[in-house]
């Protein structure tokens, strides 16, 4: 077993708070989504206005969208303007030919199996950034976009209506919308397989404790058992 | 009778009383949504206007619209609105025919250039020269076209001349186009639904006569008046939706209960109309009322989001009986299958790295 060389504190406070903000909230909002879409628990009994079962369902969906797409700007602003080197978006830049270099082909090949020893990240490799970009960032804007959108539809003419009326006719009709919406909440399960399988792989292969860091914070540089 | 009568005249002419001119007005005035403060206005214009000349075109369609329109709620009211809007041509409910009703819309044309109102009902095959909908002698492309160009504003009468409804469903054989994609640079207001409901129709060209201009439109180009909620929303049902009471099938108690159709893949929730306001036949029914899930027929391509009786439409391009789910569920199986097989590698790998250094 290879010796503890280095504690590395890698997620602040404020990372982790959001990341388990948003794995409940996606979790809840996933569930509640489903169950929206097919409501398939036996009725109440009793007359109907007394009762809200299928309401609290929609009611709990769009509570914790709102903390969802609370939790997302909070994080988005966190990226954008703290210090927190392994937080911020500075080293992110997909659209310069440079990102797409040596690191970004090295990790893919290593994936791949295609290099012997593994790239070692303290934060978010490249793949790993670009993944989080594409399922956490652009599928939460989806989400957050189409939910509001679908949210304002309850009332015409309202706030919501006006600041997010215009995606229901870039998606054609109501019924796209929603469709779109329910296609692509399937990013979540999907991304967390991912997600899950590249932390405990890489927990095992690196020994880095990346699976606990995300409650302690720290990450663990462990000698290399080859070399010791 | 005199070429250019009034409403109030024709009232007059039918042998009404004032006080049914007056309740024909604030009734009208109402459904349009307007302030009670405009119902002067309302009055004034059915006084004074002359009537608006209207030449109504049929293209490709079922005549749906029009068998709607002629049933609008009060007969005595239809019939009023038939002589009000002086309806100048219209091939299916004119007595000329032929050359001689062509002749018509040419001298309605001409006389009135720039203050008719053009009333489209049905869609516009495009494929082939427009030869799958002749009008005429003429392809009906060219008559909406020619028809249009000296036009004050246009009426896309329903589902298909609003947003193409089954003509342009998937593969769309005779690409048929609705007539925004025709027409360009006048005023459309689309009055969708397959039919639209009568009120909703006498209720636009009211409005249309009486400002002079369309009434207030959604995103979509329809009257906000009557397309700005949804079914779902108004609909009677809806406290069953909230409680949760769906019916599961035909044949079962609740349907029988009348709860709430959602899981029946009723598309109340997404469709734009006033079904559960005005309803339909004088507020008989509509077809929620009457026990069936609401199809949508008033949505941009219904047609392909089939089936009518499941929530989830299937994804037409993977073939039926795939939908958002099965593709999602696909997705995420794959995604475990490829962890699973990933795993199995680095397993093999770090054994054999592991051989390789013991040696």
């Amino acid at each position: 077993m290879g010796r503890l060389i280095e504690e590395i504190y890698v997620w602040r406070l404020p990372v982790r708070l959001y990341h388990w903000i948003n794995a409940f909230s996606i979790a809840a909002l996933m569930i509640t989504g489903l169950y929206i879409a097919s409501p398939v628990l036996n009725p109440p009994h009793g007359e109907a206005v007394w009762r809200h079962n299928f309401a609290m369902w929609r009611y709990v969906h769009f509570g914790v969208a709102f903390i969802f797409t609370g939790n997302f700007l909070y994080r988005l602003y966190y990226a954008l303007f703290s210090d927190d080197r392994y937080a911020r978006f500075g080293g992110f830049r997909p659209w310069s030919p440079k990102w797409w270099g040596k690191p970004f082909k090295e990790q893919v090949a290593s994936y791949l199996f295609l290099r012997k020893d593994e790239p070692n990240y303290v934060g978010h490799n490249p793949v790993a950034a670009l993944a989080h970009f594409i399922f956490i960032f652009c599928g939460s804007t989806f989400m957050i976009v189409t939910g509001l959108a679908m949210f304002a539809e309850n009332r015409p003419g309202g706030f919501l209506d006006a600041a997010f009326g215009w995606v229901l006719p870039l998606f054609g009709s109501s019924y796209n919308l929603h469709y779109a919406h329910h296609i692509v909440a399937w990013i979540f399960p999907f991304y967390l397989i991912v997600h899950l399988y590249a932390v405990f792989r890489h927990d095992i292969v690196d020994r880095t404790s990346v699976t606990s860091s995300i409650i302690t914070g720290y990450k663990h540089k462990v000698e290399d058992e080859a070399a010791a | 009778m005199p070429d250019k009568q009034t409403y109030a005249e024709v009232f007059q002419s039918r042998g009404l009383s004032r006080r049914d001119f007056l309740k024909f007005c604030s009734l009208t005035s109402v459904s349009l949504g307007l302030a009670p403060s405009l119902l002067p206005k309302v009055v004034h214009a059915m006084e004074t206007k002359p009537r608006t000349p209207v030449i109504w075109l049929h293209g490709l369609e079922c005549t749906c619209c029009t068998e709607s329109f002629i049933r609008s709620s009060h007969p005595i009211v239809a019939d009023v609105i038939m002589n009000m809007i002086s309806l100048d041509y219209d091939d299916t409910l004119s007595a000329a025919a032929g050359h001689q009703l062509e002749e018509v819309r040419r001298k309605i044309m001409k006389e009135y250039k720039g203050q008719y109102i053009l009333a489209v009902e049905g869609n516009v095959p495009t494929k082939d020269d427009g030869v799958y909908c002749m009008v005429g002698g003429d392809s009906f492309l060219n008559v909406v076209k020619e028809t249009a160009a000296d036009a004050a504003a246009v009426i896309a009468w329903g589902a298909c001349a609003s947003f193409g409804c089954v003509q342009n469903a998937d593969p769309n054989p005779t690409g048929a186009q609705p007539i925004d994609k025709i027409i360009s640079g006048k005023p459309i207001v689309k009055v969708p639904g397959c039919p639209p409901i009568a009120e909703v129709m006498t209720g636009v060209i009211t409005y249309v006569h009486t400002f002079g201009k369309l009434p207030e439109l959604d995103r979509l180009g329809r009257p906000k008046a009557f397309y700005s909620t949804r079914i779902h929303d108004k609909c009677y049902r809806r406290a069953f939706y909230d409680a949760g009471m769906f019916v599961r099938g035909f044949d079962e108690e609740s349907a029988k209960k009348g709860w709430c159709l959602y899981k029946m893949g009723c598309k109340g929730p997404t469709t734009y109309n006033s079904c559960s306001k005005i309803q339909w036949n004088a507020g008989t029914s509509f077809p929620i009322g009457s026990g069936h899930p609401c199809i949508g027929c008033s949505e941009p391509n219904f047609w392909d989001k089939g089936p009518f009786y499941t929530r989830l439409a299937d994804v037409s391009f993977l073939g039926t009986d795939t939908n958002a789910d099965k593709i999602g569920v696909v997705a995420v199986g794959a995604a475990a299958a490829g962890a699973a097989a990933h795993a199995a590698v680095t397993a093999m790998k770090k054994k054999h790295h592991d051989e390789a250094s013991e040696k």
